[in-house]
């Protein structure tokens, strides 16, 4: 199979993600795969933000990868943490004279055996969600067809995962919602129950059930629940007494 | 607002959940109040099926329909003034929120710009709704949201009320509550406003 095809075939997939539904993590771990297979680099991995914008590894390449990639995390420098905070491409053609950028990560970088790197960030407009690091096991630049290749993949991996993002708060904003109007309609069930049971009006009949939940500390809605079931104290439903209305 | 940008007679947002409506958020004029009303009642209508289908429903002629269906509805909806109704499923992702309605008090298709703007607006009217819900207390239900909406509560006291009457659960009593306003010709609120007026027992 033709490297152009390979390309195409990878952009297709990524481009899928947006209609369907998708897994985070499976799509930032075939695109580090997709960065070895196809670009002329030893080693990709993935970082994204945290909710409270912390940087967490998501995908290596290799385990070697691994390590240098969650040391960066811990000493907090590195390429891919320059990329993320900046939101502009880091590269770096020779690590061993990085002594002074990143002390401790250049040093931990060149014993894993990777001599120079490249950091893009995932970037949609304003909003940076992560990055993409590519090492090189030789002192050498990244090719400008395989930086543009690579620059595709983070933008169309930055879609995806704001996508998916605002798919999943979309999704737990509409579960509150029905939710909310679930408890208001067992409130308006429970009223009806109690209007029928005591013979009063429904804005007693509230009172009744809100000055129980008060006094016995519990959620107006899990009364409600109760009294629905006829599991409530007898004493929330008062005694018989003419309508008020 | 979504009847001008469409060009329609009127409009109306439906909530829907576990593909039943919940309650209209509004409704533009008086036939789409009853067009909600209907389907609220009926638990069928053009709102029902483009909840379920999750894609646009049409029905350009209601008098004279291509295939038999909404039974119940068809014949009260056109009683109401509605010729042709259209119903876009409203949704966020994968967050089905609800539907909104159109009719026209003739029949005929929507026009290819007026699906397009119905559309467009149908994104603006779903990603409007879980804003605001999102900034609303804990467990509650935007304040904004219940202006102008109606969420039937009047028919959730009344299933209370009927339940005690006939010893059912209130799931039973809202059947019942149903089976009696369409056995009558009457809208599920008159029935339940008649419960809790302590005009009527079921019992």
């Amino acid at each position: 199979m033709s490297r152009e095809y390979e390309l195409i075939r990878s952009l297709v997939d990524m481009a899928d993600t947006l209609v369907e539904d998708f897994d985070v993590v499976d799509l930032l771990t075939g695109l580090a795969e997709r960065c070895v297979n196809l670009l002329d680099v030893s080693a990709a991995g993935v970082m994204l933000a945290g909710p409270g914008g912390e940087l967490r590894l998501i995908a290596s390449s290799s385990d070697a990868m691994r390590v240098v990639e969650t040391f960066e995390l811990q000493a907090q420098e590195g390429p891919c943490l320059d990329a993320y905070r900046s939101g502009e491409q880091v590269s770096c053609e020779d690590l061993t004279t990085q002594t002074t950028r990143w002390q401790r990560f250049a040093v931990v970088a060149v014993e894993a055996g990777f001599l120079s790197a490249l950091a893009i960030p995932l970037r949609l407009r304003e909003h940076t969600v992560g990055a993409l690091n590519l090492f090189k096991a030789e002192k050498l630049p990244v090719a400008e067809a395989d930086l543009l290749v690579a620059r595709a993949f983070a933008d169309l991996a930055a879609i995806s995962v704001l996508h998916h993002r605002s798919s999943v708060e979309a999704l737990v904003i509409n579960e509150q919602l029905s939710r909310a109007l679930t408890s208001r309609v067992l409130i308006e069930q429970a009223k009806g129950v109690i209007f029928e049971r005591a013979g009063i009006d429904m804005t007693e009949a509230f009172n009744r059930m809100r000055g129980y939940a008060r006094g016995h500390n519990l959620l107006l809605t899990n009364v409600a629940q109760s009294v629905i079931d006829g599991t409530v104290n007898a004493a929330v439903l008062g005694t018989r007494r003419p309508s008020k209305s | 607002m979504s009847q001008e940008v469409v060009g329609a007679s009127g409009a109306g947002i439906m909530l829907m959940g576990r593909e039943l409506p919940l309650g209209s958020l509004c409704t533009t004029n008086a036939v789409s109040a009853a067009i909600e009303e209907l389907q609220y009642t009926l638990g069928e209508g053009p709102c029902v099926d483009a909840y379920r289908q999750d894609q646009v429903v049409s029905e350009p002629n209601l008098a004279d329909p291509v295939g038999a269906r909404w039974l119940a509805f068809t014949p009260k909806a056109l009683d109401a003034g509605a010729r042709a109704i259209f119903a876009f499923p409203l949704r966020v992702g994968a967050a089905r929120i609800g539907v909104l309605d159109f009719y026209q008090d003739r029949p005929g298709p929507l026009a290819e710009k007026q699906h397009a703007d119905a559309l467009a607006l149908c994104s603006v009217v779903a990603h409007s709704v879980l804003d605001i819900q999102a900034d609303a207390p804990p467990g509650t239900l935007a304040a904004e949201l219940e202006v102008g909406a109606d969420f039937h509560f009047v028919v959730h006291n009344a299933a209370g009320a009927v339940s005690v009457q006939l010893g059912v659960s209130v799931t039973e009593a809202m059947i019942r509550l149903r089976a009696y306003a369409f056995s009558r010709e009457r809208s599920l609120r008159d029935v339940a406003e008649d419960v809790v007026d302590r005009k009527l027992r079921l019992g």
